[in-house]
């Protein structure tokens, strides 16, 4: 087992390197550039939007630009050869070892590689900031949601494959193509219409916390209030957790439960659980012990690829509800050109999608005695 | 101890007290969307304390579900039981006992060994605990002692170090050693009856033959009766005292293994018989009986096996037949007993010793004797 974990994670480290290679690629490939944000402001002049390029390095061939990003050339070399390649010399780092060697030894501070994803374009910030400070609101929201639809989904699928054709097995696939069919955005309005609207008003329309109460969240000053209210805090997010949870959890029990429903099916067709009834072994033991356990196997390689979610977060909930979570920040992010935290969401998710498919690996050894590793 | 149907007590009544297993007018409906599929079409046999039957026919005759209905593992719908059907066991109707009842009756006085022992057996728990599983929920004793019993269960079907053994998975054994694990698992509570349905047909030659022996000295060690489902008449000669032979849902021929094997007195047994290879018939083409079994959505009106027999007549098309006594307790469901058809049925069982003798193929009607 622990040298399958080795061979797969330094299987992972060329992924990984291709990960940035097509993350870089891709936005490359999107119409602008940071400097698009400028486009449509009179006030800027020629001569302020290339100082702008200089000061970003955007004036640099794009092989430059991507060996600084990712930390393997010095910043402070500049020259080009065969065009547009960088030259050896801009390898070295300012100790005047390689520059992509640990910051104790190169001196090198830039770049991926010394834990450095640049900063925001618009605030300045480092883009590590940004992206730690917009994580727990998602963890929060996308990790309750996760739970209370996978226990839903479970449960309703399972009851649903047991009871096939059944009155709840009918509605429950009548609910799924609904729930499935619904856009999230139009779901997540209509709730907002319905619960916080007008007419009810019972529940907050958006945000994270009542900002009339409390400071804003995760500054220090929302911790100090915190600590001495908590209780009142936790009611607080709690309201506001109530209509994006309830989303989110629609939208995915419809795709789960189903996957759940076919995958128990499966497993009840299957000869052993002919040979458990025969054993003479009431329906609870042949459902729960035999065809359960058989039937969770997909379920765990599904619930696997949906752990990078508790990082990316719901991009059109975290919108709809203004959550200031991960899915916020990619869309305001992307709305400002501001290209340097496009790239690390993206390279962050891209890592956790890797580490989470080798965590599913693992956990399925776990489970099904035929895998060895 | 098989009956004819003409000998049976009264419906709604245990049979005698020296028989087991007494099956009544069995008829067992699948009704699926395209109409309703008849399985199991009045199937009557008895099987006395200690013995052994073998039910043959092609896939799709209804073996199985003969067992499964017995047993009363088909999900009912989409599976029908007829209202007058009757199983009786030890006393009880099966059929219309509660299902609480039907439990503690499955794998403690009934048990099951099927056809394909990798996928019959739970992938995810070792095997010895599958077998604990069962002792424990019948037998009434402690974790501990159900896994020295399974322990026991498997050196007694002749697994080697069988300690080590209970803790494996089952695809960490052979098919001939998970069909073993079957075997020590429905033995396991020691059953009055054990259905093995083609318990040999996923395993090597080889293979197949120690199985069948130890299921037959198992048999005679236990006294546990036994009906074997095959569509192997080899296997069939070797291992039991009755045969029943089955064809579309239906009993076609009844009688002790020497009766049918020896004199078949169906033209389909006939054939069956005759397409078992043997070395004496090397060389030559394999024989087989022409046609395919019958849609269970068309069934021929009388006669089901009429489209495909070679020796039919014209009263084949129109008379349904029903079982006649062919003497010696043994019945058959076939025309060719009657006055008329005298020339045509020792045309057919002289056509049969000579295909016995010679291995020739079945198919198709002899020339001499025309068709209609």
């Amino acid at each position: 087992m622990t040298k399958f974990v080795i061979r797969r994670a330094i299987q992972a480290i060329p992924v990984l390197f291709g990960i940035t290679i097509v993350v870089y690629g891709i936005l490359l490939a999107a119409p602008g550039g940071p400097e698009a944000k400028f486009a449509n402001n009179p006030r800027m002049t020629q001569e302020a939007k290339d100082k702008f390029i200089k000061a970003w390095g955007l004036d640099q061939p794009i092989p430059i630009q991507y060996c600084r990003w990712m930390g393997l050339c010095n910043p402070e070399t500049e020259g080009t050869m065969l065009g547009s390649l960088p030259t050896p010399a801009a390898f070295i780092g300012p100790s005047g070892l390689p520059n992509f060697l640990p910051t104790v030894m190169s001196g090198a501070t830039n770049g991926l590689l010394h834990g450095d994803l640049g900063r925001s374009i618009n605030s300045g910030e480092p883009v590590v900031d940004r992206i730690a400070r917009a994580a727990l609101p998602t963890f929060i929201l996308a990790g309750i949601a996760l739970v209370v639809w996978l226990s839903i989904a479970i449960t309703m699928g399972v009851y649903a494959a047991i009871h096939r054709y059944s009155l709840f097995d009918n509605a429950a696939t009548v609910f799924s193509y609904v729930g499935f069919a619904m856009p999230t955005f139009w779901l997540g309005i209509m709730l907002i219409f319905i619960f916080s609207g007008p007419g009810l008003n019972i529940l907050p329309a958006g945000g994270m916390t009542e900002t009339r109460l409390s400071p804003p969240f995760g500054s220090d000053q929302y911790w100090a209030y915190f600590g001495q209210h908590p209780v009142q805090a936790l009611t607080d997010i709690g309201k506001h957790l109530i209509l994006p949870v309830i989303t989110l959890v629609v939208v995915n029990i419809a795709g789960d439960s189903r996957f759940v429903r076919a995958s128990m099916l499966e497993a009840l067709g299957q000869d052993f659980v002919r040979t458990a009834k025969a054993k003479g072994l009431p329906a609870r033991v042949v459902n729960f012990k035999h065809a359960l356990r058989n039937a969770l196997l997909p379920v765990i390689t599904n619930i696997g690829l949906e752990i990078p979610f508790l990082f990316t977060g719901a991009i059109v909930t975290e919108t709809i509800f203004s959550w200031p979570g991960i899915g916020k920040l990619t869309i305001d992010a992307t709305r400002e050109f501001d290209y340097p935290i496009l790239m690390g969401v993206l390279l962050v998710t891209s890592v956790l999608v890797v580490f989470a498919n080798l965590l599913a690996d693992i956990a399925y050894g776990y489970v099904d005695p035929r895998i060895k590793y | 101890m098989t009956e004819t149907s003409t000998e049976r007590p009264v419906a709604g009544a245990p049979p005698r007290d020296d028989i087991l297993l007494d099956v009544r007018n069995l008829k067992t409906y699948f009704r699926v969307m395209d109409g309703v599929v008849p399985a199991v079409d009045g199937v009557n046999f008895s099987l006395g304390k200690g013995h052994t039957l073998g039910i043959v026919g092609e896939s799709g005759s209804g073996k199985s579900v003969t067992a499964l209905t017995v047993m009363r593992l088909l999900d009912i719908p989409p599976a029908e039981i007829g209202e007058d059907s009757e199983a009786w066991f030890d006393g009880r109707d099966l059929l219309k006992l509660p299902e609480s009842d039907m439990r503690r009756i499955r794998g403690n006085d009934i048990a099951m060994i099927f056809q394909e022992p990798l996928t019959s057996l739970n992938p995810v728990f070792t095997v010895g605990d599958q077998i604990a599983e069962q002792v424990e929920l019948h037998m009434k004793v402690k974790a501990r002692e159900a896994r020295d019993r399974a322990v026991e269960m498997l050196r007694l079907v002749g697994i080697p170090s069988p300690e080590r053994r209970a803790k494996q998975y089952p695809h960490e054994l052979s098919g001939g050693m998970r069909q073993r694990v079957m075997i020590g698992m429905a033995l396991s509570c020691e059953p009055k009856l054990l259905i093995a349905d083609e318990p040999t047909t996923a395993l090597d030659v080889t293979v197949q033959a120690q199985i069948l022996e130890l299921l037959k000295a198992i048999q005679e060690r236990t006294g546990a009766a036994l009906i074997l489902i095959t569509h192997d008449l080899g296997v069939v000669a070797e291992m039991v005292d009755n045969v029943i032979v089955m064809y579309a849902g239906q009993v076609v021929e009844q009688g002790t293994v020497d009766q049918v094997l020896l004199e078949p007195r169906m033209p389909y047994t006939m054939g069956l018989i005759e397409s078992i290879p043997t070395v004496e018939k090397r060389g030559g083409r394999l024989s087989a009986i022409s046609g395919v079994v019958p849609s269970p959505f068309h069934l021929p009106p009388h006669c089901r096996f009429e489209p495909r027999c070679p020796y039919r007549w014209e009263t084949c098309r129109t008379v349904t037949p029903e079982l006649y006594n062919a003497g010696d307790g043994r019945v058959a469901r076939c025309h060719l007993h009657l006055v008329e058809a005298t020339a045509r049925r020792e045309a057919a069982i002289a056509q049969h010793r000579q295909n016995m003798a010679m291995g020739r193929r079945f198919t198709g009607a002899p020339d001499r004797l025309g068709d209609r």
